[in-house]
């Protein structure tokens, strides 16, 4: 304990200040080892496209089926919320720009941790717990190279895409909910989307994903390499990384307006 | 290097290592080339923390590894490669790889080195007889998975893959705790036919003192984060040191549930 006036709750809060910095500094090194197995092309392809088929392909219904909801969600409450106080055609600029600036990549992450995230830190933690990541050492292999840059690149290449896909399907079923409880047209719709659209916009929803997509597996593989205590321990490891994931997730959205539109 | 260090394979020096409590402070220990050594010692007292630093699986807080007189630690930071290569290791668990099949899991423990030198027909012949060699039908086995095994199997399997890269060194982890006595005699009978046939040094961990004793060259005991004791099987049979006696009979056992305060 370094500072001895830390008692009860500013002890409780300088461990976690501690904790945080620790998780920090080890996902930098992981994040610094990645980039290394990377360049040194250490990395199977062939792991690598099975990933984006696990990871990436196999989320794809479920990424739509929510973004199409929150499409229908946006629209109808946007609706509500502006009762005749605008002109109706206002709605093709709430939708679009909801989805494509917020909803869509943050509503795609979240699917995300909960589809892929947390099956990373539980696959790895089960290995780790059953001594797997210490065999894969003895065998010479680097648990880095063979686990998780193919899960990391798998997942940077496919959050951007699932979000695109997400954006569209989300504006699409907005469209199609006003036309039929607002009565507004695709054209007026559209019309009413291109008065406050910038193509800038697109640009970054699809930045905001490239950075979902490293800090959730990143995060998850962290997670799953520290995990300790048997199977009870995969659980409580599991349950903190995805507790971690959002709070990240949330915490980069929260600076991208900052950073990015000003 | 001289001739007497040559025929050292594994030389433990000062091995110390704390977790939340110390778990070994201090150990040195020596196994000779071409030696059967056999490590006894209680529960939790760190027999797998002391295999795991030899392939720097844990990271000693003091103390170092030589491996044919190479420095683990403070050597050349290749020899830990070499190490990997050059010795196989047999979890206590048998720690299969889930998602591999068995001809996969076996294929691992050769390095991709030697798998790019090989050519994928030699290896396809290394995991078979690889398989062979632990009394498993390799043909029955190749593309099952490791759920699909029974215990037994699974240590085989686990075997075979830390043979298959025909490695100087076999660390194992208590291979036959958990098995029925039959199985128990087939896995130390493979250890001994192993240990012949390939010439290896074994360094085996294990809580059966009897098939220690009767198999291997040396053997020694760690208790309470030091050796207890290091010598022959006849001076580890006829010795005085409570401790050492409750691991050959079982009377002094119960005796020695006092000296080391086990409730
Ligand atoms: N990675 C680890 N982290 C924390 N404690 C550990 C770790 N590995 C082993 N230990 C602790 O070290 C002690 C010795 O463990 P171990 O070497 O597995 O004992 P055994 O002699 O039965 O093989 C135990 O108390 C165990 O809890
Ligand atoms: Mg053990």
């Amino acid at each position: 304990m370094k500072f001895s006036f830390a008692r009860g709750p500013s002890l409780a809060l300088a461990q976690k200040v501690n904790l945080l910095a620790e998780h920090a500094g080890q996902i930098g090194l992981l994040f610094f080892d990645l980039s290394l197995a990377s360049i040194r092309l250490r990395v199977s392809s062939k792991a690598i496209f099975r990933q984006v088929y696990l990871i990436g392909i196999q989320s794809v219904p479920i990424v739509l089926l929510a973004a199409g909801l929150v499409g229908i969600v946006t629209s109808q409450q946007g609706g509500y919320q502006m009762q005749s106080s605008l002109p109706v055609y206002i709605m093709g600029s709430i939708v679009v720009e909801s989805v494509i600036l917020e909803m869509g990549p943050v509503l795609t992450a979240i699917v995300m941790i909960g589809r892929v995230g947390a099956r990373i830190t539980a696959e790895l933690g089960t290995m780790k717990v059953s001594e797997q990541i210490d065999a894969l050492y003895s065998v010479g292999r680097d648990p880095v190279e063979v686990l998780a840059a193919p899960r990391v690149l798998a997942m940077m290449i496919s959050m951007p895409l699932l979000v695109a896909l997400a954006n569209m399907v989300g504006i699409l079923t907005g469209m199609v909910s006003a036309q039929y409880t607002l009565g507004l047209g695709a054209e007026r719709f559209f019309y009413g989307a291109r008065l406050f659209w910038h193509s800038y916009d697109m640009f970054y929803s699809l930045l905001k994903a490239f950075f979902f997509g490293i800090a959730i597996p990143l995060i998850a593989v962290h997670m799953g390499l520290r995990t300790r205590g048997g199977a009870e321990g995969v659980g409580r490891t599991t349950t903190e990384s995805v507790v971690l994931m959002i709070l990240t997730i949330l915490v980069i959205d929260a600076m991208f307006p900052p950073l990015f539109l000003q | 290097m001289s001739e007497l260090t040559k025929k050292i394979a594994i030389q433990y020096q000062g091995i110390a290592k704390a977790f939340d409590t110390p778990v070994l402070s201090g150990i040195d220990l020596s196994v000779n080339s071409g030696e059967m050594f056999a490590l006894f010692g209680p529960s939790g007292t760190g027999k797998s923390v002391l295999l795991k630093t030899t392939l720097s699986l844990i990271v000693p807080d003091r103390g170092d590894v030589l491996i044919n007189g190479e420095s683990v630690y403070f050597g050349n930071p290749d020899t830990l490669n070499t190490v990997r290569d050059i010795i196989g290791y047999v979890f206590q668990y048998a720690a299969l790889f889930d998602s591999l099949s068995v001809a996969e899991n076996v294929e691992m423990g050769l390095s991709e080195r030697a798998i790019k030198e090989m050519g994928l027909e030699a290896v396809q012949e290394r995991i078979w007889e690889s398989l062979d060699l632990v009394n498993l039908d390799p043909g029955e086995v190749w593309g099952k998975f490791p759920a699909e095994l029974s215990g037994g199997m699974k240590k085989r399997v686990g075997i075979a893959r830390a043979i298959a890269g025909r490695p100087e060194i076999l660390l194992w982890d208590e291979p036959t705790t958990g098995l029925d006595p039959v199985n128990t005699a087939a896995i130390e009978r493979l250890i001994k036919q192993l240990s012949e046939e390939l010439h290896v040094t074994s360094l085996l961990v294990t809580h059966d003192v009897e098939g220690g004793l009767e198999m291997c060259d040396r053997v020694a005991m760690l208790e309470g984060g030091k050796l207890r004791f290091c010598g022959s099987p006849e001076g580890f049979r006829n010795s005085e040191d409570a401790v050492v006696k409750a691991f050959t009979d079982r009377r002094a056992a119960n005796a020695a549930l006092d000296i080391l305060d086990i409730r």
